[in-house]
């Protein structure tokens, strides 16, 4: 087990390297200077000469790559070329809204998937099953955006139901949750069908197990052999391969947070590289793919911790 | 002599793919996917003869006209563009991006999957390793950094998506080459002498390339949904190119005045990944029922 658990921590660390050198590289390339943008408009040459000795801007590649390491680590992830703010305190208020972004899709396509999925398995071949199947296809073939535009329209400017932009405020007012539902609705109108494609393969392999055979003549209640004895196991595998989705739910956040306005860490990014703010856009991508290796990771960890086989495995 | 004796076995999966198409067209959602698919190539390389204008020829008294108004069936868009043309166009664009990436990244996912599977003392382990990771990372964060690296454009998101094809595909691959190497034909190509890329160029890449066609069927849709939303986001196609997922961007300044300018090729997009991905299934049932979802 906890042999396991070092390996992921491990394989970890490779790729979270990949990902600094590409935000270095990022940095390499641009053709802007970075001393110059920090020290301002005004700065007089001294200054800016001071500053790029100070970020080591004249020293060998290699060892400002190191430089470049040790200001993140002290999360010092350099200063807006846009508006000359530092690019943490940004990342530091749209990492917020983006989790809440998606931890309100997660929150119902999550259980509806998994009904829908038992419902269609349990009743393989019926209509309802068809429909589970056509709306799996469906899920994944909507470009997401159009999803969120039918919304807009639709929910927000012809019903005038619900407001469709940007964060009306804090979760727990009223403003906030009218203003999360549909970004929520879209972003996990994406999800619903994957989950219960998911759901439907894995509860179809445990329904005809043994021990679901076993259980059945044994006289349990049909109820009970359903959800006690086939979804339970069933929802193993469900558990890991929608971990790993959640990781790509990200990529559908930075499209939903852009067509709603959604003050989160995908549309600063967008915004950043539209308007060749590499800084900015560096320091999002790092934390973007930063916080998805971190969820892969717990989701291996969580796979270990609830499926005994994979501890010897 | 030995030349036709090792190529006898070559010719088993192209007996059994001539099931297979008739297996594909019985089934009715399979042939109407497949319908739509052909009419769309059709219609993109037909695109300059079929479109009534020029997809940049505005005329602002057209503009935002709904479809249905005289000589603009699909009405025109915020600029007065003819929408029949603009999808045409973007259609057209859309579907090429789609190849050159599936074309691209499936080469090099394909050589990877071989060499891995060939030289699987040594080349396994790393090659695999790096697609796994690959293959965990989500592929709009992957454009996002190759559109602020490089800058945004066409080309970012045709490396982007073409970079998302690459694990897959160089996993598909390795499977299947790892079977057919134990054949006996590609043993006895060895035996006989024949040099590394003989083995791997005329042995085993003709005999595992049905599973990597219906699996770049399958990914084609996917593909093709990835390059619109970073086109949507504005990584990719920039005004006034005609591209589908660009075209819905622009039409979104437009939603409440003539919602039809982005519904249009937002929906277009969708049929398309629809038949795609209803296509390639109904190829993967057709190929293996084991496999039937």
């Amino acid at each position: 087990m906890l042999r396991q658990v070092l390996v992921r921590l491990l394989m970890a660390v490779p790729v979270m390297f990949g990902v600094l050198l590409v935000g270095f590289l990022l940095m390499q390339v641009v053709p802007t200077d970075a001393a110059l943008v920090r020290a301002g408009p005004t700065a007089t040459p001294d200054v800016v000469e001071a500053i790029r000795r100070d970020l080591g801007l004249d020293r060998p590649v290699a060892e400002q790559f190191l430089l470049y390491l040790g200001r993140l680590l002290q999360g010092d992830l350099g200063v807006s070329i846009i508006n000359n703010i530092p690019v943490a305190q940004e990342l530091g208020a749209t990492i917020g809204p983006t989790l809440e972004l998606m931890a309100a899709s997660l929150v119902w396509a999550i259980p509806l998937g998994i009904l829908l999925g038992t419902v269609g398995a349990y009743w393989r071949g019926s209509l309802l099953d068809r429909a589970v199947i056509a709306l799996g296809v469906a899920g994944v073939s909507v470009p997401v955006f159009f999803l969120g535009l039918v919304l807009i329209w639709l929910v927000g400017f012809h019903w005038q139901l619900l407001p469709f932009t940007g964060r009306g405020g804090p979760l727990w007012s009223a403003e906030g949750l009218q203003a999360i539902i549909l970004p929520a609705l879209t972003l996990g109108g994406t999800f619903v069908g994957p989950v219960a494609r998911m759901t439907r393969t894995a509860v179809l392999d445990v329904l005809s197990a043994d021990h679901v055979r076993t259980a059945r003549a044994k006289g349990l209640p049909e109820r009970a052999v359903v959800l006690h004895h086939a979804l339970r196991n069933a929802l193993i595998p469900v558990v890991t391969l929608i971990g790993l989705q959640i990781g790509f739910l990200l990529g559908g956040a930075v499209v939903v947070e852009t067509v709603f306005s959604w003050p989160g860490v995908g549309r600063l990014a967008v915004g950043a590289i539209l308007s060749s703010d590499f800084p900015m856009a560096q320091g999002t991508i790092i934390v973007l793919s930063g916080g998805f290796i971190l969820v892969n990771l717990l989701v291996d960890l969580l796979y270990v911790a609830i499926d005994p086989r994979m501890r010897t495995a | 002599m030995s030349a036709t004796a090792l190529e006898t076995p070559a010719a088993r999966p192209a007996r059994r793919r001539d099931g297979v198409w008739p297996r594909l067209l019985r089934d009715p959602v399979a042939a109407v996917a497949l319908g739509f698919v052909v009419l769309a190539v059709l219609a993109a390389l037909l695109a300059p003869w079929l479109a009534p204008s020029d997809p940049y020829d505005n005329n602002l008294l057209a503009a935002m006209k709904p479809p249905g108004t005289e000589g603009l069936p699909l009405g025109a868009d915020g600029q007065g563009r003819d929408l029949v043309t603009r999808l045409l166009f973007g259609l057209r664009v859309t579907l090429l991006m789609g190849l050159v990436a599936t074309l691209a990244g499936g080469l090099l996912g394909m050589l990877l999957g071989f060499l891995a599977a060939f030289y699987r003392r040594w080349l396994d382990m790393p090659i695999m390793r790096v697609m796994d990771v690959m293959l965990s990372f989500p592929a709009i964060l992957v454009g996002l950094a190759i559109a602020a690296i490089a800058g945004p454009g066409i080309p970012a998101v045709v490396v982007a998506m073409s970079i998302a094809t690459v694990p897959l595909m160089a996993r598909i691959t390795r499977g299947s080459a790892l079977v057919v190497m134990q054949l006996d034909y590609v043993v006895a190509a060895r035996a006989v002498g024949c040099t590394d890329a003989q083995v791997i160029l005329r042995h085993l890449a003709p005999n595992c390339l049905s599973p990597i066609f219906v699996f770049a069927t399958l990914r084609f849709g996917q593909v093709i949904l990835l390059g619109s939303a970073l086109s949507f986001l504005g990584l990719g196609a920039q005004p006034p190119t005609a591209e589908l997922g660009a075209m819905a961007s622009e039409g979104r300044n437009f939603l409440f005045f003539a919602p039809h300018i982005a519904v249009l090729p937002c929906l277009l997009i969708f049929l398309l990944v629809l038949a795609f991905n209803l296509l390639g299934d109904a190829l993967r049932d057709a190929l293996d029922p084991r496999m039937r979802f």
